[in-house]
């Protein structure tokens, strides 16, 4: 941090704030389209930019010791260590043959009190192979 | 004086004269120092919890993808998107707190604290208004969870972390404002001003965290 008794203006805390709304009313907007698979990265890297901006002038780790910086940022790779380690074991496990309804393993995206879908016999008259199958030589 | 001579450059034997410094450090500068690396240690232990819980969000959200949507959607996305406005505008006005009090003007930066106060209960005002219809709609954690709107397995799930989340946030929030009305206190009787303000710093600090949460806690729990 600068000396005491020098005199900075407020109006850099007054542009970081502009740019912290601006950000807030983007990702309110991107998470309102539902982006399908780019929604997650996005919101996460509006929310990491605002974090940024946080920290480095509200928090004036810009100015801070060396020390102060190494502290943090040591949290933060162990942050991104426990989620992304923990996510790669889930994300690589055989899927689990629960059943639907199940606490936990189960990604059925079906509704829990509907009955399941009643068995269609194939078209096609009995006694005929089904189609798409070729006829016995 | 050997001890004199043993400091850096710039720095100064105060010991005596300054009422602001305890006997075991050799400058007020290096008082100062310390009191912020603690702050960031302690800040960083934070970040850890609240890093569990988001783990455990990851994973479940990795295992009900779609209920975790849909209950996402459920929320109430004005409230979480005006709590983010109240707590950014919370921060500003801590940041100008401190920059009040480094240019010597003691009761603009005791106004700013106030402000950042009554946006602390502004944020709980609304956050209680939510929990409000949560608990009116029975979106609830576990085998509470009886909500018409979403019948997915996992979205009891979403709910046991939507609470825990913003419930440790929220105790956070209270903590935060607990710390930030003593400062301001000590801020109004004179304690603090351009030569010593460390302890404002600190305060704003703990507050900064507490907003850094929630601008990741609005994406995940409210929007995606």
């Amino acid at each position: 941090m600068t000396e005491n008794g020098e005199h900075h203006s407020a109006l850099p805390y007054f542009i970081v704030w502009v740019a912290l709304v601006i950000l807030t009313v983007t990702t309110y907007r991107t998470g309102r389209m539902h982006l399908g698979t780019w929604a997650l990265p996005l919101a996460l890297t509006i929310a990491v930019t605002k974090s940024l901006l946080v920290i480095l002038f509200f928090m004036h780790l810009w100015e801070q010791k060396g020390a102060n910086r190494i502290v943090i940022g040591t949290s933060f790779v162990f942050v991104a260590l426990i989620i992304s380690l923990t996510v790669a074991d889930v994300a690589t496990r055989f899927p689990l043959a629960t059943p639907a309804g199940a606490p936990f393993g189960s990604d059925i995206p079906a509704q829990l009190e509907e009955p399941a879908p009643e068995y269609q016999p194939p078209a096609g008259k009995i006694g005929e192979p089904p189609r798409g199958v070729p006829e016995p030589k | 004086m050997s001890e004199a001579a043993a400091l850096p450059p710039g720095e100064h034997l105060v010991h005596g004269t300054d009422p602001h410094l305890a006997h075991h450090f050799s400058s007020l500068e290096r008082q100062v120092d310390a009191s912020r690396l603690g702050m960031w240690l302690f800040l960083s232990t934070e970040v850890l919890l609240f890093a569990g819980l988001f783990t455990g969000y990851a994973v479940y959200r990795y295992s009900f993808p779609v209920a975790f949507a849909a209950s996402a959607r459920t929320s109430e996305i004005w409230a979480g998107t005006l709590n983010t406005i109240v707590l950014i505008t919370s921060s500003l006005t801590v940041a100008l707190a401190i920059h009040f009090v480094r240019a010597g003007r003691q009761r603009a930066a005791v106004a700013c604290l106030a402000i950042t106060l009554f946006f602390a209960l502004a944020f709980l005002g609304i956050k209680a208004i939510e929990y409000t219809a949560h608990f009116h709609e029975h979106q609830l954690p576990g085998r509470y969870y009886r909500f018409e709107g979403v019948r997915l397995p996992g979205a009891e799930m979403y709910w046991a972390l939507y609470f825990l989340m913003t419930g440790l946030h929220g105790l956070h929030v209270v903590i935060g404002m607990t710390v930030l009305a003593v400062i301001a206190w000590r801020t109004a009787h004179g304690y603090y001003s351009a030569h010593y303000y460390v302890g404002i710093e600190l305060a704003g600090l703990y507050w900064h965290l507490v907003d850094l949460i929630w601008i990741f806690l609005y994406p995940l729990l409210y929007l995606i």
